[in-house]
């Protein structure tokens, strides 16, 4: 029934944007074919039908400098002229072969211990935090790595100002992340292990400490981390097709669980809490190690009777650790798996609106990665950015294709493209999450655990919406972040925010040429994506300042990458 | 912006008049109400949405103190419930039949202590087990599931998206939204029909109202545009073009639109509230939702310079899914919740507009009763209503039996609604200007409720 009302307010909107001021007779009569249309119509959601056949593998030509640049905006933190040579240089498949190879840099963790935030005096404290996110963000070498950990860090969501009961906020976040990037390339079904039993995730979805029942008071066990990880982490809500289309039953989308299922996993995750190596609460909070350890289960709070869930029955007395195993691989052998993760991926590196059949396509490696294993993510995100439908120039070509770039991408595309460094190693750049005069998102930040956007979100009232299109970093895309964000990276590029300093000196040598400023700005930042005539209105702009002197061109290099930044050219990757 | 405003009600309008008799009863009430409500629309009123994000916990909100149902309460949640005593500064003074015929006496929890003055003065009412809907529902009914029930019930964004828009998530449109369509054209700015002060949400979407969502410190402009971009005026033109032009391509002509609204709408505004009378109610410090709402009261003393007649506000607090330490933090969002509504209905009063401001809150949904450290995802809950106009001093409603599979819950203490989302709203748009033909388009559910039930009378 929910679909009817859908479309109710749907036709609403069906009317052309382009429709031109008519009397009211043939109002009447575009109306009416509009209303017909409408009501016939239940078409699918998806958008660009493009002809990609199997996975591309990229080996032949090299890529382009342009293909290059549009690859590592996919595949990487952001393009820079030396990662584009090397992808010119090994082609796509090398090069994200050598990045899975890459040596992780300095874990978060020791970053803040380093900093000395492991101090008693930063127990109550954040501190440390964003600084330790950031520098991996905007400097890691291993950029692919980072690309899929802040991916991973949207679909399985903590945030910090959650982590509240044990001090060490900080550290608990820190660890978080780095067990995300530890198995981006690794397993999703060890992933789903480790967020189970880590500290943050038992904090932030709060069943650390969940007890078994009361049968005198009448209460259950905590049911939070049940109900998220299957509708957020593995599953979703509704049965789905190995497409990430629904499957529809007359008509009907059929729910994946009930509430039984949620009390019945519920009674999973209890007894679960920090691991405290036998001290005291006291002595053991004084450091921050306990929170990097994985939680343990406390028998005397654990439910030991049977577990009914998702079809399956853990029968009484299993041990907690085991129970914890079985549950999970109950959820894992879902079908949904595949095409929920597979969907959401693919939107988080390459576009908003995937085909069926791309999906189908990761999903299938999702399944099985040609060996017989199931979630393996290395496989997956070579399959994603090696897919036809990711690489096709024509399918970049469509009106609609791509994804919007968030905030912190925006961002880490330019500190990626110039080399950004922090010369005290400080990495200054604080908490974004100000929408007003920052960019309205910070990594391990988002207001809830269904992130800073939904998969599915549509922007009410658009041309998005009428195409049948999602659009989900446009749920934070609103008259208050579309400037502060284009404010805060005016001030990051010239050189305002904490100590991050960029390396210029590429664009020094072209800055007296707006047109060869602005053609550079455009290969490396924009993956060549800027229209003809937003290039031309740009390097016009430029071309009427003063030239000729270092100071000079420094203000034409801000001013040259401040609109590069702003034009929805490069905001939209195509 | 505007004039695509203008000229899409206008053939809405058009359209929907010519189908008159034909299969097409919603945009015939959209059409008939759009030219009334822009007709008859020349006082001012607003309708303020306080969304507590996460589901808040009824039980530890309003609790109930007759002896009977205290010690049911206390004896499903012995960590959690508040001791008698501290709740005797709070107890609401009439009393109310339950559904099974007994006497039920409720108590607003002791950090709601600064709305007690507006309960007392009949300025706030209280709607007892509210939630979302799709027509009456017996437990009989939902055991059977012989009824249509909300879809996807217990989830969060879900059931967030149901109260706010009657779909769940992926709505198109929300009440609030629907309602600011009706007046869109008799304002005089059509971007300040519906104002978010707190990020994006659907109920704000209309059919041609668009959301305007702004800062808690007003519109944001461009640096670029205020000054010349690094000292070049020609970059400045140049932003200006790049950010406001019309796209080829979906996504960045969405980008721009969203820009360009931005622009202009934050000229007007910015002009307006440099004149507008100034705001001296004090608001609280530290306080996120005083600080949205102290907005909306800038807002709000702008109307007369923008020729606002109609405005629905968004303003939300979040935190309120209070799985475990609901005694540590539960009563501090309270506290937060109940110092900012107070704050901002003097300051209403102190504009002159209380009577035309209605203020009322939501949430995802309510929790259950039974508690481990805290409480899980649950259904009715209770809400407030206030303003100038509201009949308050009284419930509305009926009271729940407090239990735990008892005949008003679907265990655990789950409140089956009594009264469901589309009648409070209703209620709401009624006061709003908005006729009973017009509110069964702007909520789907309502005709699925006697036409005598469809006004519950609160304001």
């Amino acid at each position: 029934m929910d679909v009817t009302e859908v479309e109710v307010i749907d036709t609403k909107r069906a009317e052309p944007e382009s429709a031109p001021r008519v009397a009211a007779a043939s109002a009447v009569a575009l109306m009416a074919a509009t209303l017909a249309a409408c009501g016939g119509g239940g078409s699918s959601g998806s958008g660009t039908g493009t002809g990609g056949g199997g996975g591309g593998s990229g080996s032949g030509t090299p890529p382009t400098v342009a293909e290059a640049s549009r690859f590592l905006a996919q595949a990487s933190m952001g393009a820079s002229r030396t990662d584009i040579a090397r992808v010119q240089v090994l082609g796509y498949s090398a090069w994200l072969d050598e990045q899975f190879a890459m040596a992780p840099s300095t874990s978060r963790w020791d970053a803040l211990v380093a900093g000395g935030y492991a101090d008693p005096s930063f127990r109550n404290t954040e501190g440390g935090f964003d600084a330790s996110a950031w520098r991996k963000l905007l400097s890691s070498p291993d950029t692919l790595r980072q690309r899929v950990t802040l991916a991973l860090s949207e679909i399985f969501v903590t945030a910090i100002d959650s982590l509240t009961g044990s001090g060490w906020k900080a550290f608990a976040a820190a660890n978080y992340l780095d067990l995300l990037e530890a198995n981006a390339f690794g397993n999703h079904r060890t992933l789903l292990q480790q967020i189970s039993t880590n500290t943050a995730m038992g904090m932030f979805l709060t069943f650390r400490a969940s007890i078994k029942g009361d049968p005198f008071s009448g209460a259950l066990p905590d049911e939070n981390y049940a109900r998220e990880v299957m509708q957020l982490f593995t599953i979703g809500l509704v049965q789905l097709n190995l497409d990430a289309t629904p499957q529809l039953t007359g008509g009907a989308t059929t729910y994946t669980y009930g509430l039984s299922d949620i009390t019945g996993l519920a009674r999973v995750f209890t007894g679960w809490d920090f691991d405290l190596a036998g001290q005291s609460r006291a002595v053991a909070s004084a450091t921050p190690d306990f929170v990097r350890r994985p939680m343990i289960n406390y028998a005397a709070r654990y439910e030991t009777g049977a577990k009914t869930f998702l079809g399956t029955t853990i029968p009484a007395g299993v041990d907690a650790v085991s129970c914890l195993t079985m549950a999970l691989d109950a959820i894992f052998a879902h079908s949904n798996v595949a095409p929920f993760t597979s969907r959401q991926l693919i939107q988080r590196l390459v576009t908003s609106n995937p085909s069926p059949a791309y999906v189908a396509r990761i999903a299938t490696v999702f399944n099985n990665d040609g060996s017989g294993t199931k979630g393996n993510l290395k496989a997956v995100i070579k399959a994603i950015l090696l897919d036809d439908e990711a690489r096709s120039a024509s399918v970049a070509a469509t009106a609609s294709a791509g994804k919007l770039r968030e905030p912190m991408l925006r961002f880490a595309g330019w500190a990626r493209a110039w080399n950004v460094a922090s010369p005290s190693n400080v990495w200054a750049v604080g908490n974004t999450s100000d929408a007003a005069t920052r960019l309205g998102q910070s990594p391990l930040r988002s207001p809830s655990v269904f992130n800073f956007f939904r998969p599915g979100y549509v922007p009410p009232n658009s041309a998005i919406a009428t195409a049948l299109l999602v659009a989900p970093e446009f749920q934070i895309t609103n008259e208050s972040t579309v400037v502060g964000a284009v404010n805060f990276l005016q001030r990051a590029i010239s050189g305002g925010v904490g100590d991050l300093a960029a390396d210029y000196t590429s664009l020094l040598a072209l800055a007296d040429d707006a047109v060869a400023l602005v053609a550079e700005i455009n290969l490396v930042l924009a993956a060549n994506q800027l229209s003809a005539a937003t290039a031309a209105t740009i390097s016009g702009a430029l071309a009427t300042m003063a030239s000729g002197s270092d100071p000079t061109r420094q203000k034409r290099i801000y001013a040259g990458l401040t609109l590069a930044i702003a034009a929805p050219d490069f905001v939209v990757l195509k | 912006m505007t004039m695509n405003a203008s000229r899409r009600a206008f053939l809405q309008r058009a359209s929907a008049l010519s189908l008159a008799g034909t299969a097409a009863p919603w945009a015939l009430n959209l059409a008939a109400m759009g030219e009334a409500a822009a007709a008859t629309a020349t006082d001012y009123k607003a309708l303020v949405c306080v969304f507590l994000y996460g589901g808040n916990d009824y039980g530890n909100t309003l609790i109930p103190v007759d002896t009977a149902s205290y010690a049911a309460y206390q004896g499903m949640r012995p960590t959690l419930a508040y001791p008698l005593a501290s709740l005797a500064a709070t107890t609401l003074a009439p009393m109310i039949l339950a559904s099974d015929g007994s006497t039920r006496q409720y108590a607003l929890a002791p950090e709601l202590a600064p709305l007690m003055p507006l309960f007392t003065s009949g300025k706030m009412g209280v709607m007892l087990n509210v939630g979302t809907l799709i027509q009456p529902t017996t437990k009989a009914q939902y055991t059977a599931q012989s009824v249509p029930l909300p879809p996807k019930l217990f989830s969060h964004n879900d059931q967030q998206s149901v109260w706010q828009s009657s779909a769940p998530e992926g709505a198109a449109s929300g009440w609030g939204g629907r309602m600011g369509d009706l007046f869109v054209a008799g304002n005089g700015n059509a971007t300040f029909t519906c104002v978010n002060v707190s990020g994006n949400a659907v109920f704000l979407s209309g059919g041609t109202a668009v959301q305007y969502q702004v800062s808690t410190s007003g519109p944001v402009a461009f640096s670029g545009l205020a000054a010349p971009l690094f000292g070049s005026a020609a970059c400045s033109t140049a932003l200006q073009s790049l950010v406001t032009g019309p796209r080829t391509h979906l996504f960045e002509n969405e980008y721009t639109r969203v820009a360009k609204r931005s622009i202009d709408a934050g000229s007007v505004l910015t002009t307006a509230l440099a004149t507008a009378p100034a705001i001296t109610t004090p608001f609280p410090a530290g306080n996120a939702l005083a600080d949205q709402l102290k907005f909306v009261a800038r807002m709000i003393s702008t109307a007369t310079t923008t020729s606002t007649k109609r405005q629905v506000f968004f303003v939300s607090i979040g935190g309120f899914d209070t799985h475990d330490g609901l005694a540590a933090i539960h009563p501090g969002l309270l506290t937060t919740v109940a110092d900012a509504l107070a704050a901002f209905n003097q300051s209403t009063i102190e504009l002159g507009v209380a009577s035309q401001v209605t203020t009322f809150t939501a949430s995802d949904f309510g929790r259950t009763l039974t508690a481990n450290d805290g409480s899980d995802h649950g259904w009715g809950s209770m809400h407030f209503m206030l303003g100038g106009a509201v009949n308050g001093g009284r419930f509305y409603g009926t009271a729940p039996v407090v239990g735990n599979g008892g005949p008003d819950d679907v265990g655990q203490g789950r409140l089956l609604p009594s009264t469901g989302v589309d009648q409070y709203a209703a209620t709401l748009g009624k006061w709003f200007g908005i006729s009973d033909t017009d509110l069964l388009s702007v909520l789907p559910n309502l005709g699925n409720y006697n036409p005598s039930q469809r006004n519950l009378g609160f304001v």
